[in-house]
């Protein structure tokens, strides 16, 4: 395999008018430009009745669903309890978060099963409006799990009950700005946008705790 | 062989380039019809029916897209059966539904590699890929010419390395612009060049020595 001549690379990419190609070129420009348009024959089938059927039986929760409602149902989804260790906060945050860290979040949580825990989110958004966390433990479900800042020094926390292992997640600030936690343990791709990261939360069961 | 080589020069057309993003903005109407922000709003709000629309509207491209990856029909259409259902339950994720169709192709992109991985290659086995025919006087020269071309393509692309296959179809089969190729594979553009202009070279090769 020889590499192709600059040129003939250039009116492939549209950057140079193929007509103004030595003939030797020009063929080479035209052999490619028939077997691409061979490959653009549509296959004669269809998904669409398929994929569809998979939605009708199961619905996903989408946006409109109320915000009580869906903690409701995440909270009776039987799920299991873990705990959060995230050693890089009490680092990161020294000072200002420290005081905030050991305040009695878990208050008002279903006690934790033996493979669950209570997960601590903590943020800081100065200024935000609202800020919640979706991932893998809510379907990525808006209106989930919120975060609140009672005291307005914008830190915002919020603690949830999860199933122990690994789950993805994100904060959503003020219903429309999606961002990772920057103290997160870990990152993964999200596998859908350019180069986006998931933010990783690691939780052991509760029986698991020293 | 010179005859198959002067029919595709006759049938050839002038690949697509589309280097700039659509005009409006980045948003694909394939159809008639609402733009993919207002139907993914939809589907959000409740509609779950809505998202036929989308899928009416991309499951030929996607459809074709994972053909040329997998080089089978079925396995592509079970991929781009599971990635559309998977869009759908993760819609909300879609930070930019104005570029839903590269956000779809990023999807169906990954559940092909998930394909090939399973199948411990990342290159399609040229028994997945039918090979020419062999002439029957019983048919038309046209149709058996049409065929065998065809497949020898097939064969040719199916031979590339899987990242090279998929940097070729998706410019030049898709027509996605160098953007829209960044944001479905997640590669920078620099790298996807590359991998165009080397898939390119080895197509040529290989379709100069069967016409030749």
């Amino acid at each position: 395999m020889s590499p192709i001549d600059q040129r003939l690379q250039e009116a492939l990419d549209g950057e140079r008018d193929p007509g103004d190609l030595p003939t030797d070129l020009r063929e080479s420009y035209a052999l490619l430009s028939a077997a691409a348009q061979m490959l653009k024959a549509m296959p004669p089938v269809s998904v669409a009745s398929r994929v569809m059927a998979e939605i009708r039986q199961n619905p996903a929760p989408v946006q409109s669903e109320g915000p009580a409602r869906r903690l409701i149902r995440w909270l009776r989804g039987g799920r299991a309890v873990t705990v959060r260790l995230r050693p890089v906060w009490t680092l990161a945050l020294a000072a200002g978060l420290a005081t905030v860290l050991l305040l009695p979040w878990s208050d008002g949580l279903p006690t934790p099963g033996v493979a669950q825990g209570i997960a601590k989110f903590v943020g800081h958004f100065p200024g935000a409006r609202s800020v919640e966390v979706v991932g893998s433990f809510n379907d990525w479900s808006r209106g989930a799990l919120a975060l609140n800042d009672d005291d307005h020094d914008g830190i915002w926390h919020a603690d949830a009950v999860l199933p122990a292992g690994q789950h993805e997640y994100m904060f959503v600030v003020d219903g429309e700005r999606w961002v990772p936690d920057p103290l997160a343990d870990r990152y993964v791709d999200d596998g859908f946008g350019a180069g986006q990261q998931n933010s990783l939360l690691i939780v052991r069961p509760v029986s698991a705790q020293p | 062989m010179s005859a198959p080589r002067r029919s595709w020069l006759l049938r050839g057309k002038p690949l697509e380039n589309r280097d700039e993003a659509p005009p409006g903005g980045v948003t694909e109407v394939v159809n008639d019809g609402a733009p993919d922000i207002e139907v993914v709003a939809r589907v959000l709000g409740g509609d779950g029916e809505a998202f036929g629309i989308l899928i009416r509207r991309y499951e030929p491209g996607l459809l074709r897209f994972a053909t040329r990856m997998l080089g089978n029909p079925d396995a592509a259409a079970d991929a781009v059966a599971e990635s559309l259902v998977r869009a759908y339950r993760h819609l909300a994720q879609c930070r930019d539904p104005g570029r839903l169709r590269s956000w779809l192709y990023r999807i169906t992109g990954n559940r092909c590699r998930s394909h090939l991985a399973r199948r411990h290659s990342n290159d399609i086995s040229l028994s997945d890929v039918p090979a020419p025919a062999l002439a029957d006087s019983s048919d038309t020269w046209a149709v058996l010419e049409r065929g065998e071309q065809v497949a020898l393509v097939e064969r040719a692309l199916a031979a590339l390395p899987a990242e090279k296959r998929e940097a070729f179809v998706l410019k030049h089969v898709e027509g996605m612009s160098y953007e829209e190729m960044a944001a479905a594979t997640g590669a920078r553009i620099p790298t996807l060049k590359m991998r165009v202009h080397r898939a390119r070279e080895a197509l040529l090769a290989a379709l100069e020595e069967v016409v030749r």
